[in-house]
């Protein structure tokens, strides 16, 4: 009985997923009416232009003008067509190429508008393009997503689901809170230890292994954090490119430790419950395991996933500097130049996740055996 | 002291100390890694194709930072197949929304930044933001692979009597754990990456159209979500192939072993296990 009404709330939940997710698709589908600007639908395409050019540093490209035709989605002038230019080159580094079918976020030519309204007969509206509507594709990812988090993961994965979604929540807040002036090192430092506690009782559940898990995240964040701290301070902050933050109207520095912050805790966070996770499962399929040979196991496990978790790292930030490099590169500056200058900051995030990832395997195994044997006398069982 | 020489001697150090003669590797491949993508940017800006060299650069690194590692090893194989065959499935994938949500290439957040340089450099961006996608998730199912298929082999030599079911299924419990925490990962990194830009975005009161239809934004959270997809689809890929693998070679133990099994495997198999042997069975190694 008591498994059916299990069951039964088991599709209740799935019901309401589903209807949750198409509900959504269709939302973004046809949200014309919601967005102030006006949306355009292309319909033909049509392209006039196109010639080659060759830049300073003989770089060999082609420039292309398309005409498109639209309709208009929402608005006073729904229905209307719209005639649009576009210019584009091949490499696309900073232009697009439209195509039939694509949405488009348009301003308006107000001179074409009242010449439409005096003369029924005039030709198109005018107007230029201000960007592409990506909501739709944004939704259909994070659809898919769900689906495949619930279906692989099931709780747990909705469970992940639920603790990325209050880990955004939280991070916007904090960065308003920044924005009124609270010191940001701090603020964050306050969210690492919610973020932690909170996505890992989430995902674990709240129990001893998540508890063990939680210990150690903290420990070896902040202990990255210090060492960070103390390179920085050594070196005067040596090698260190701001340049990429050049944008930003507050201090680049403080939000840099910020990053490194954050950035590692993610990290630290996989390899404790990674470690504590396996040793917890290595007693529940062999409960007479002695904790020498837990550890053992563990520092096994630890040294394989070492050099793939910095890994992790390491694409993750890396492979965001190439587009930028590669305009470097192109531009004539020297390759060791344009490494050092798009990748001093990403290499830095990267290292100093890495020394948290590896600072980990030690922190979380003695902190799951110890919390574990301790467990294990109290209670006086063999589990 | 460059900031960067000093913290890469840390890591070194603390991987020699920690990891012993595997730490060691593991840095060294960190390096070899590298400079694959050193010479894979280098190539891509002498225009050879971005996405042929893309595929071949993480061939390479996954198998570094897999085999040089962990050495040979059926765990290190099962997990090698296992990214091969993820990458395959999520490459069509990111090909399809990369080009169709063209977020390739730079926004209009980055003007101030590049109007400096020229921008029609020949190299298709679009292909370009598939390299970068497919480059930035390559670490993050490489370590779902092998974390799974690491965890789930301890399993087994505690427990060789294992069915395959089970085993399969103590595969996917032990994933279960890490997706989160992955995902989470993937999630607080490229927050740390992009925290200027959201203050940016906060500083200049951006309204939610806006944002969600950004260039920027959207790069970001697709980047994220097909990171997380990667490390969500590779789960019961490797559970599946290294059960398959860890197990069907147990039953070939009579037959002819085309590879040689760690000396624990063997003191620990029951010799039952061993009269039930298939010999005709051809293991998929």
């Amino acid at each position: 009985m008591k498994n059916l009404m299990l069951h039964k709330k088991k599709i209740l939940l799935y019901t309401l997923l589903t209807i949750c997710c198409l509900f959504s698709l269709l939302f973004v589908y046809n949200d014309y009416n919601f967005y102030k600007e006006t949306i355009v639908k292309v319909t033909t395409v049509q392209i006039v232009k196109k010639e080659k050019i060759t830049d300073y540093y003989k770089n060999n490209d082609i420039l292309y003008t398309q005409v498109l035709t639209g309709k208009i989605l929402n608005g006073a002038l729904k229905g209307k067509t719209v005639e649009l230019k576009n210019q584009y080159s091949y490499s696309g580094a900073a232009d697009n190429q439209y195509k039939a079918g694509d949405k488009l976020f348009v301003s308006l030519d107000n001179t074409s508008i009242n010449a439409n309204k005096n003369d029924s007969s005039a030709s198109a509206i005018s107007g230029t393009i201000n960007g592409l509507k990506r909501d739709t594709y944004l939704v259909f990812m994070a659809v898919l997503f769900t689906v495949f988090i619930i279906a692989v993961g099931k709780k747990k994965g909705l469970f992940s689901l639920f603790s990325l979604i209050f880990n955004i929540v939280l991070f916007s807040l904090v960065m308003d809170l920044y924005l009124k002036g609270i010191n940001l090192l701090l603020v964050c430092s306050i969210v690492v230890i919610v973020f932690t506690v909170f996505s890992l009782i989430l995902v674990g559940g709240y129990n001893q292994k998540t508890f063990t898990a939680v210990i150690s995240t903290l420990l070896g964040t902040f202990l990255t954090l210090i060492i960070a701290y103390i390179v920085m301070k050594v070196t005067n902050e040596k090698g260190v490119r701001y340049e990429e933050m050049q944008f930003l109207t507050h201090p680049p520095h403080e939000i840099f430790m910020a990053e490194i912050l954050v950035g590692c805790l993610g990290a630290v966070m996989d390899v404790c419950i990674t470690i504590s996770s396996s040793i917890y499962e290595l007693c529940e399929t062999n409960p007479s395991l002695s904790s020498k040979a837990l550890m053992d196991s563990g520092r096994e496990i630890g040294k394989d996933i070492m050099g793939t978790m910095t890994n992790v790292l390491f694409f993750a930030y890396v492979s965001g500097g190439i587009p930028m490099l590669l305009i470097y590169l192109k531009n004539g500056f020297q390759t060791g130049y344009s490494f050092y200058m798009n990748l001093s900051l990403e290499l830095i995030r990267a290292l100093t996740g890495s020394i948290g990832i590896v600072l980990a395997i030690p922190l979380s195994l003695f902190t799951t055996v110890f919390v574990q044997q301790k467990f294990k006398k109290r209670s006086g069982l063999t589990r | 002291m460059n900031v960067i020489v000093v913290l890469a001697v840390i890591l070194f150090l603390l991987m020699k100390i920690i990891g012993k003669e595997k730490g060691t590797k593991s840095f060294l491949s960190l390096l070899i890694n590298f400079f694959i993508i050193y010479v894979a940017i280098i190539l891509i800006a002498h225009n050879v194709n971005s996405i042929v060299v893309t595929i071949l650069a993480c061939i390479l690194i996954s198998y570094v930072s897999l085999f040089y590692i962990n050495g040979k090893h059926p765990k290190t194989t099962a997990a090698f197949l296992s990214t091969l065959l993820t990458l395959v499935i999520l490459f069509f994938f990111i090909y399809i929304i990369g080009s169709a949500t063209r977020i390739q290439g730079f926004s209009e957040e980055e003007f101030e930044e590049i109007s400096l340089y020229s921008l029609f450099i020949g190299t298709n961006f679009t292909k370009i933001v598939i390299s970068t996608i497919i480059m930035s998730l390559i670490g993050a199912i490489i370590d779902t692979a092998i974390s799974i298929s690491s965890s789930m082999n301890e399993v087994y030599l505690h427990n060789p009597s294992i069915s395959k079911r089970e085993l399969y299924q103590s595969g996917l419990n032990i994933a279960r754990d890490i997706l989160g925490t992955t995902t989470n990962t993937l999630y607080f990194a490229f927050i740390g990456g992009y925290m200027a830009l959201i203050l940016w975005m906060k500083d200049l009161h951006y309204s939610l159209g806006t944002i969600i239809n950004s260039k920027v934004f959207c790069s970001e959270i697709i980047s994220i979500l097909c990171s997380s997809l990667g490390v969500i689809l590779i789960i019961p890929i490797t559970a599946g192939i290294n059960s398959y693998i860890l197990l069907t070679r147990k039953q070939n133990l009579e037959g002819d072993i085309p590879f040689k099994l760690p000396q624990e495997i063997n003191d620990k198999l029951p010799s039952e296990d061993t009269d039930k042997a298939n010999p005709d069975k051809i293991s998929i190694l």
